[in-house]
Order: C-alpha cells, then sequence, then structure tokens
C-alpha cells in the first residue's frame, strides 16, 4: 500500500495501481476517452490530463502509475484549462449533430463540455468532411465524423473477439476507423461496440433514431438466454402503458459484472430482447368460459384438481413438465409441491435445445438455471411421450419450450384424452388451443429470484420491469397452489417474497445455503 | 586542435569499399575492442566521452547503454535510426554513402559493449542507394568477418540487417520505428517502458542515431580525453552540420561541437548568396525555435542553444534570406507537421491541422492580429500535451516564429489582402 493525495483527499492505496484508478476508488471522477479498464491504457485522447507536484507537465491520470507521497491535483486551473484545450480540439472538427444523435444525453463529449468547456467557439475554419454512414456489418453504424478515435473499438475486436475486422486508417486530420478491406463486424459479441463507443460515432442499427436516451430508464436483471448468467441493464420506457407507445423495452446493455460477464454481452443477448415484449401471454383464459376468469379462482379450481386426484392416490397421473428458465426459489417450491407433497408426480423438464457455444461468454446450454436444478436434485428428464399419453390425467405445462422438441400434431395427439390440461407461461402459442387454462407467467426481467450459472454461482436480482398486463411471477403461483392444496398449508403460508424462499431453500439443500 | 572523424574520408575515392577504408586504418577500433577491451570498459570509455546523441534529443549515449537491464534471458536489440527525416537533416547520408563501413564498426563494438547480437538499420525509404551501399558493405564485412559468428576469432557474434521504411517522417520516432520495424503501423508508443527495457519485440533495445555510432570507433582509439578535447568537455566530439538554405556553400560540415553559428554560415558555407541578406536561421531541423539574425553569435552545442531557447537537434542549419516571407516559413512549418502527424493523440491529430487551415487562409490575405494570437494559443495547448514530441516539435517552431515574425506576420498579411 502507498499513501497518496489526490485533491484534498489522504488516500491509502493499492501499490502499481494508476492515479486514475486510485481517483475511481475514491470516487473521484476523472474525463477520459480512450481509456477503458477492460483494456491496457493507451494514453491518446488527453483528456485524462492532472498535475502532480513536482513533475512539470500535466501527466495522463489514466497510465501514470501511484507513487508514495505523491500529490495530485486533479481540479486545479492548468488541468481545467489543459483538458479545456483538449476537449476544444475534439470539438473542433466535430459536426455537433446532437440533436440527431442517438448518444446525445449518454455522450461524454457532451458531459465533459458542461464541466470544461463552455467556451465560445474560436474555430472559423470550413470542418473536414468525412464518411456519417460507413455500414460496418449486421447491427453497427460508423460515423467517421463523431469519432474521437479513442480505438476501444479497434482493441475490443483485436482483444475479445479476436477478429481484427476494423483498424486505423490514414494519418493527421484524415486519420480514420474503418473496417480492413472487405470485412465486416458480425462476431456474436459486435453490439458491444455501441456500447463502448464513448460518443456517437458507433450506433446501433436497433436502437437508431428509435427515442432520446433520457426518455428511458435503466433497470439490471440477468439475462435468461444461456447458462453464463450476464449481468444486463435494460433500457425502458416508463411511460409505456400511459402513452400507448409502440414498445416498451428499447434496448439491452451489459452491466459490468467483474465475475461474471466483465463489461460485454453476447449479441443474442442484446438483441433477444424482443421476447420480453413479444407474444405476450397477459390474461388468463379458459377454454370453456367467456367470462374472465381471475387468479384466485384459477388457482383454486387446478388445486381442486389436483386434491381429487390427490385423494384418490392417484397424484402418480399427474404430469408436471417444467423448465430451467425457472428460478433457484421456483424450482425449489416446485419441488416442495409435487414431489414431496404429491410424492409420485411425474416430473420432466423441457428447455430450449442445445446450441454451441463460444469462448468468450456464450454457452452452448440455452437456459438460465439447468445447474439450480441440479442442485434441487431434479434429474432433467425430457418429456415421456408414452407417460403423457396414457398415464396423465392431469398436466401442467410451465413455459412454450416443449413446442421446440415435439411437433404440434404429436402433442396434440397424447394430450387429446388428458381430462385436465394446463399451461404457464410468458407467452401465448399453439399449446394455448390444446389445453383447458392458459395462466400467463412472467420472465427472469420481470420477477425477483436468483439463479444458478453454469460455474454454480448463484446471482439474486430484482424485478426489472412490471409483469406486463395479468401475468404473474410462476413462485407467487406455486406459493398461492402449495396453500390452496392444504396439504402443509404452513409452509407455504410463510412466503411473501423470493427472498424468504431463498432463506427456506439455503436451509434444505446445502448447496444455496453457502 | 580538432580533427575530422567522420568526413576525413568523405570525397576519397572508393572510400565505401571495404579495402579503401581498411587502407586508411579501418576496423582498427573494432579489432582493438574485441581483443584487448572488456565490455565493461568501453561503456567506462562512452561515459566518460560524454558522446551525445546526435538524432535529435542529445541523451548521452553511454548512460542510454547502461539502462539496458543485464542478465534478462531474452534476446537483445540495437536498433540504427537513419530515418534522417527531419527537414534540413541530410548529414546521415552522407555518412552512409561515403563509410558505411565507419557506421558498422559503431554499430560491432556497440552490440559487443551491450552484449546484443542482432542489429537493425531502419533507413529513410528513399535513400534507395544508400541502402544498397549498406547491404553491400555488410557483405563485405562478413566476407572479412567483422560480422557474422565468432567475430574475429573473439567469440562474438552479429548480424546487421537494413529495412527500408515507406516514407513517414514519424518513423524517426524511436518508439514509431519500432512498431514500424515490427510490421506495424508506426505509431510512438506510450512512455514508460522504455525502450532500454521493452523495445523490439518486446526486447531490451538500444536505439541510436547513425551519426551517434560512427563516432564511437573514435573513443576506441584515441580515449575519452581526447574526444572530450574535440568539442566540449559535457558534450564531446565533432558534429556534421547540414547547411541548406540561402548560403554561398550549401553543405555538410564537421566542427566541434561548440563552434559559433556565424562562423558556420559566413566562413565554412561561404555567406550568404550573392545579393542576399541573412533574416533567420533554424539551427537545427525544422522543429528547432528560429533564430533572429541578430541572434547567431552562439556556441553550436545543446546546452547553449537551449539558453537561447532553441535545440541543437539534428545539426540541420537553415539560413532563411530577408526576401523570403516568414509567413511562408510558416505554412511550410505547419503543412509539413500537419501531413505527418500520425494522428493517434488528439492535441496533435487536430491542433495542427486547425493551425494550417488559419494559415493558409492568412496566406491568401485573409484573417487579422487576432488568428495569429489564436494560432499562438493552439500550438501552446499543443505543448507539452502529446503523447510523443512531435507535438512539441511542430509547436516550438510556431511559437517562436509568431513571437519574433509578428510585426512582419502582420505586414505580410496586410499586403496580400491588398493583393487579393
Ligand atoms: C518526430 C520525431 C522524428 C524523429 N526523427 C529522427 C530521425 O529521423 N533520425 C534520428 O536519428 N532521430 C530521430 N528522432 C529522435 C529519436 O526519437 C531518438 O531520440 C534518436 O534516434 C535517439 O538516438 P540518439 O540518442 O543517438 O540521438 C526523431 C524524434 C521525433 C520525435
Ligand atoms: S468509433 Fe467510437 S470507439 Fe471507435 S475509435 Fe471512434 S470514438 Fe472510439
Ligand atoms: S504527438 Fe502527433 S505524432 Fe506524436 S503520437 Fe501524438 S499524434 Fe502521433
Ligand atoms: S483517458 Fe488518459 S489519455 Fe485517454
Amino acid at each position: 500500500m502507498v499513501k497518496i493525495r489526490i485533491d484534498d483527499r489522504e488516500l491509502e492505496v493499492q501499490e502499481g495501481i494508476t492515479i486514475f484508478n486510485a481517483a475511481s476508488e475514491a470516487g473521484i471522477p476523472i474525463p477520459h476517452f480512450c481509456y477503458h479498464p477492460a483494456f491496457v491504457p493507451e494514453g491518446t485522447c488527453r483528456m485524462c490530463l492532472v498535475e502532480i507536484e513536482g513533475v512539470p507537465k500535466l501527466e495522463l491520470a489514466c497510465s501514470t502509475v501511484v507513487r508514495d507521497g505523491m500529490i495530485v491535483s486533479t481540479q486545479s486551473d492548468r488541468v481545467r484549462d489543459g483538458r479545456k484545450g483538449v476537449l476544444e480540439f475534439l470539438l473542433a472538427e466535430h459536426p455537433l449533430d446532437c440533436p440527431i444523435c442517438d448518444q446525445a444525453g449518454d455522450c461524454k463529449l457532451q458531459d465533459y463540455y458542461e464541466d470544461y468547456g463552455l467556451y465560445e467557439s474560436q474555430f472559423s475554419e470550413v470542418k473536414d468532411k468525412h464518411d456519417k454512414k460507413v455500414d460496418l456489418g449486421k447491427h453497427l453504424i460508423h460515423d467517421q465524423e463523431r469519432c474521437v478515435l479513442c480505438r476501444r473499438c479497434v482493441r475490443f475486436l483485436c482483444e475479445v473477439t479476436g477478429t481484427e475486422d476494423l483498424g486505423v486508417f490514414e494519418r493527421g486530420s484524415h486519420t480514420e476507423v474503418n473496417l480492413y478491406l472487405d470485412n465486416q463486424v458480425d462476431n456474436n459479441y459486435s453490439g458491444n461496440l455501441a456500447q463502448i463507443c464513448p460518443v456517437g460515432a458507433i450506433t446501433d442499427k436497433d436502437f437508431r433514431f428509435q427515442t432520446r436516451s433520457w426518455f428511458l430508464e435503466e433497470a439490471e436483471s440477468i439475462c435468461p438466454l444461456c447458462s453464463r448468467g450476464c449481468s444486463i441493464q435494460i433500457g425502458y420506457h416508463p411511460g409505456f402503458s400511459r402513452f400507448s407507445l409502440p414498445k416498451r423495452v428499447y434496448r439491452i446493455r451489459a452491466k459490468t459484472n467483474e465475475t461474471v460477464n466483465g463489461y460485454w454481452i453476447c449479441d443474442l443477448g442484446r438483441y433477444g430482447y424482443r421476447y420480453l415484449d413479444e407474444n405476450r401471454a397477459t390474461n388468463l383464459k379458459a377454454r370453456d368460459s367467456q367470462s374472465r376468469i381471475q387468479w384466485d379462482a384459477a388457482v383454486t379450481l387446478l388445486s381442486e384438481k389436483i386434491k381429487r386426484l390427490y385423494y384418490m392416490k392417484r397424484t402418480s397421473r399427474i404430469t408436471v413438465i417444467l423448465n430451467s428458465a425457472l428460478t433457484n426459489e421456483e424450482l425449489y417450491l416446485a419441488g416442495k409441491i409435487f414431489q414431496k407433497d404429491l410424492t409420485d408426480v411425474n416430473i420432466f423438464f423441457a428447455d430450449a435445445a442445445p446450441e454451441s457455444g463460444d469462448d468468450v461468454l456464450l454457452t452452448s446450454e440455452r437456459t438460465p438455471n439447468r445447474r439450480g436444478a441440479l442442485e434441487l436434485g431434479f434429474d432433467l428428464k425430457p418429456v415421456d411421450m408414452d407417460i403423457l399419453s396414457s398415464q396423465t390425467d392431469l398436466v401442467i405445462i410451465f413455459g412454450t419450450h416443449i413446442l421446440e422438441t415435439h411437433s404440434l400434431s404429436d402433442l396434440s395427439n397424447a394430450m387429446e384424452n388428458i381430462p385436465a390440461k394446463f399451461v404457464l407461461a410468458p407467452h401465448t402459442s399453439d399449446l394455448d388451443p390444446m389445453v383447458d387454462m392458459v395462466l400467463p407467467s412472467t420472465h427472469i426481467a420481470e420477477k425477483a429470484g436468483s439463479l444458478t450459472n453454469i460455474d454454480g454461482l448463484v446471482q439474486s436480482f430484482q424485478s426489472a420491469l412490471h409483469p406486463l398486463g395479468e401475468s404473474q411471477a410462476e413462485w407467487q403461483v406455486l406459493v398461492d397452489l402449495g396453500k390452496e392444496l392444504a396439504i402443509n398449508f404452513k409452509f407455504y403460508g410463510q412466503f411473501s417474497n423470493p427472498k424468504n424462499i431463498n432463506r427456506e431453500m439455503g436451509k434444505e439443500v446445502p448447496f444455496f445455503g453457502k | 586542435m580538432s580533427e575530422k572523424q567522420l568526413s576525413k574520408l568523405f570525397g576519397l575515392e572508393n572510400s565505401h569499399q571495404i579495402d579503401v577504408y581498411i587502407e586508411q586504418d579501418g576496423y582498427r577500433a573494432v579489432k582493438k575492442a574485441l581483443s584487448e577491451l572488456t565490455p565493461e570498459t568501453i561503456l567506462d570509455l562512452v561515459k566518460a566521452a560524454n558522446l551525445r546523441g546526435r538524432g535529435g534529443a542529445g541523451f548521452p549515449a553511454g548512460i542510454k547503454w547502461g539502462f539496458v537491464p543485464k542478465g534478462v534471458d531474452k534476446p537483445k536489440y540495437l536498433c540504427v535510426n537513419a530515418d534522417e527525416g527531419e527537414p534540413g537533416t541530410i548529414k546521415d547520408r552522407y555518412l552512409m554513402t561515403n563509410v558505411p563501413h565507419l557506421l558498422l564498426e559503431g554499430i560491432i563494438i556497440t552490440c559487443y559493449c551491450v552484449g546484443i547480437h542482432v542489429a537493425y538499420i531502419y533507413i529513410r525509404g528513399e535513400y534507395e542507394m544508400v541502402a544498397q551501399r549498406l547491404e553491400q558493405a555488410i557483405a563485405e564485412a562478413h566476407a572479412q568477418g567483422y560480422l557474422g559468428n565468432n567475430i574475429l576469432e573473439s567469440g562474438f557474434d552479429l548480424e546487421v540487417y537494413v529495412h527500408r521504411g515507406a516514407g513517414a517522417y514519424i518513423c524517426g520516432e524511436e518508439t514509431a520505428l519500432l512498431e514500424s520495424l515490427e510490421g506495424k503501423r508506426g505509431n510512438p508508443r506510450l512512455k514508460p517502458p522504455f525502450p532500454a527495457s521493452i523495445g523490439l519485440f518486446q526486447c531490451p533495445t538500444v536505439i541510436n542515431n547513425v551519426e551517434t555510432l560512427a563516432n564511437v570507433p573514435s573513443i576506441i582509439l584515441k580515449g575519452a580525453g581526447w574526444f572530450c578535447q574535440q568539442g566540449l568537455p559535457k558534450d564531446g566530439g565533432t558534429r556534421l552540420f547540414g547547411v541548406s538554405g540561402m548560403v554561398q556553400k550549401p553543405g555538410v560540415y564537421e566542427l566541434p561541437t561548440g563552434s559559433n553559428l556565424r562562423d558556420l554560415i559566413f566562413q565554412h558555407a561561404g555567406g550568404m548568396k550573392e545579393g542576399k541578406r541573412l533574416k533567420a536561421v533554424i539551427p537545427g531541423g525544422m522543429s528547432s525555435p528560429v533564430l533572429k539574425a541578430d541572434e547567431i553569435d552562439i556556441p553550436l552545442d545543446g546546452d547553449s542553444l537551449m539558453e537561447a531557447k532553441s535545440m541543437l537537434g539534428s545539426g540541420a542549419v537553415i539560413v532563411i534570406d530577408e526576401e523570403t516571407s516568414m509567413l511562408d516559413v510558416l505554412k511550410i512549418i505547419t503543412d509539413f507537421y500537419s501531413h505527418e502527424s500520425c494522428g493517434q493523440c488528439t492535441p496533435c491529430r487536430v491542433g495542427n491541422p486547425w493551425i494550417r487551415k488559419i494559415v493558409h487562409r492568412l496566406c491568401q490575405g485573409i484573417g487579422g492580429p487576432d488568428d495569429i494570437d489564436n494560432v499562438r494559443r493552439l500550438a501552446d495547448n499543443i505543448m507539452g500535451k502529446t503523447l510523443c514530441p512531435l507535438g512539441d516539435a511542430a509547436a516550438m517552431p510556431i511559437l517562436s516564429l509568431t513571437e519574433k515574425f509578428r510585426e512582419e506576420l502582420i505586414t505580410s498579411l496586410n499586403e496580400r489582402r491588398q493583393e487579393s
């Protein structure tokens, strides 16, 4: 540890770290463009200037390592003038098209101009022209006039994906970032470029001109599309329901999570957000009823049907199809009800089929909680169609993934003679006409709980969005069902949120008690 | 007193051939170094001689070699900077054309001293004939046992390769040179780390200018004391000054370090061309701040020029006469640096082209004294804030010229406004 002073703060910091990192740890902001914690500092934007006592020149915070006794000033007049000079250069040839720029409101050039600029422009020359619409590939557009040449994008493609599609060409005022030959940026991580570009130079085709960033709110969640469990940030319009806007969710971005995904997410997770709002099941539907049903009536009906079989000692004729996109807490409750209380229920899992992963983040398991299901003792058996067709009197299907592995005709043949059929799923699907009742549920972004990723890391999360329409989280439905069944009422009576379910689960399953 | 060491053989027929060179006592220094001296003694000698770098920055060579860490198990490299890109500089070309073996001798001794077995000569792309001469000299030295394995039975091995640049001034900056040599875009590296510890291919590397290395053989043969006497105690030896511009006899002159600038121009270079009067001198290549005609009674050594707020740089003396417009000189300077900025860091990439746009406008008679103030303000915002010294190299001459010739610039501007 070394002792340093930054402005008025006496700090004790790790030896060998940079002034920038020491300042960040202490919450002292330092303006920067080229520095990004994922990469070795390159020191090219020159925005992070600081003054070090006894050093004649201004130095770079991003690349200067702390020394014991160092006295650093981040706000002296010299520092402010230095930064202002750099910013003036960055803005001199900049097109100043903020009114039509997606980055506006979220842009370091704007932020720092508020902090350090606020000068009258002294640039009275004709600005250089560059290409404003370079198509970089499937998801991205590059505006060379807005580019500050921080090389974050270039470094990302060298160091993270290794695809090296972008390079720096020409020099001096002609310097530009561009594609090598006829390359395209079309790897599964390309969307990160729009996110790490500190200005509006790389924009996301999916987000371009859709909304203004200041209309959006951001909430954290976990990506459910593979078993990595990347932290995500969902940008949504809070006034969606009131203003009948075309979209609720406008974008998903990576949320920094050092232990899981670092600073990135894959394009599958980034652009896969449509599942959040498209084809949603928003109302309870019962086949033989024209009038609307309420949740409590639906749960009572379900529980009555289960109880009848239970009293007849025929629970072996109940089939439950779970999935590993359910949270640990939900799977724990399902296990409790269907395995412990009702004893010999048939339990199967229907999940999205595995696909090939890569060695960055994406795993081949396209479901977020396989590991959690295993730790809870499920054997993740796939659906046995014989049992479904000839040994089932009541089926509850969680989710709609079964449609990915079985044909519609096989399913409808198998289910034809089952007297009681229920679906509990976030999306409408071809299952709906086959069953007696469709119960709308939520997905990960609309609920709280925890997931166990491929490495066995249990990550809890809060709900980011309100459940759409009448949809309810599965844990809530299972708690209500448990209470209604009244086999073990007291046990379910104690649960009012995923947290207390989690606590109980930790007592019972040592893996979750850690 | 002082003898010509570097240019002694300039003009001698076939001085570039090894036989002629050996006849003139060539390769004696290598023989002496390899058979009689240890690397440590050589390092002490070069330190005591106060041999300063001739490439521009004037850093003492012995101290630089001493920075190379000992006992690392990576290879070490010598990179000879023969990029000679600083406008006005012509000395290295003369050296390499006339006495390539003198450079090779310097390389061999330096490598022996530092424990290096591979040296690269990074030569300016336009110097095609010179590069061929070097290749030929290397082949000759190989044939006679001065290069290759077990040189002169000493057990010391060395290979020398010539690498031609592709025409970028920035590749003369030592770390950009390393990048270019590695096959990458010639962008300067952020320091630290310094090349002495992490240089070419991440290995310890010494980078020296051609002329710096060409001084080494005479230090070996005649000693450090003698070398200091040739120049100044703290800045030993002679230097090759390349004089260009409005003088009678432009060319390369070898004079003791510390010689007077006025003498160089008016005696050695024959004074001003017929009917021309001296207005200004750029004393050390285009990056060095300009001196006015009444400031040239000055010794040509690093410290004295620093005191006069200029630089000895690469020893390229550019002589400007009364009829040359300083506005045009300013235009040439800013054209050059805008064009040669690698574009990596903000102040240099944007600042230089911005200054250039203003100066071009002024050259058309559009603008006023405010623009000159703005040029100075911008140069000041570049100064000291860039990643490599090219930023300062651009800002310094602009700042000095606009300070010393402000009135003239305004007059030219007004004249051009009336003309247009
Ligand atoms: C922009 C720039 C261009 C340079 N060009 C050259 C050059 O052409 N030749 C040279 O020897 N040194 C050049 N230098 C200086 C080198 O960086 C380095 O200081 C020198 O090669 C070290 O050798 P020396 O110590 O023997 O002088 C240049 C420096 C800068 C900043
Ligand atoms: S496009 Fe963005 S990330 Fe890439 S260099 Fe330009 S400003 Fe930086
Ligand atoms: S000062 Fe100029 S040449 Fe040097 S790194 Fe910066 S942009 Fe490149
Ligand atoms: S953040 Fe330090 S130079 Fe860019």
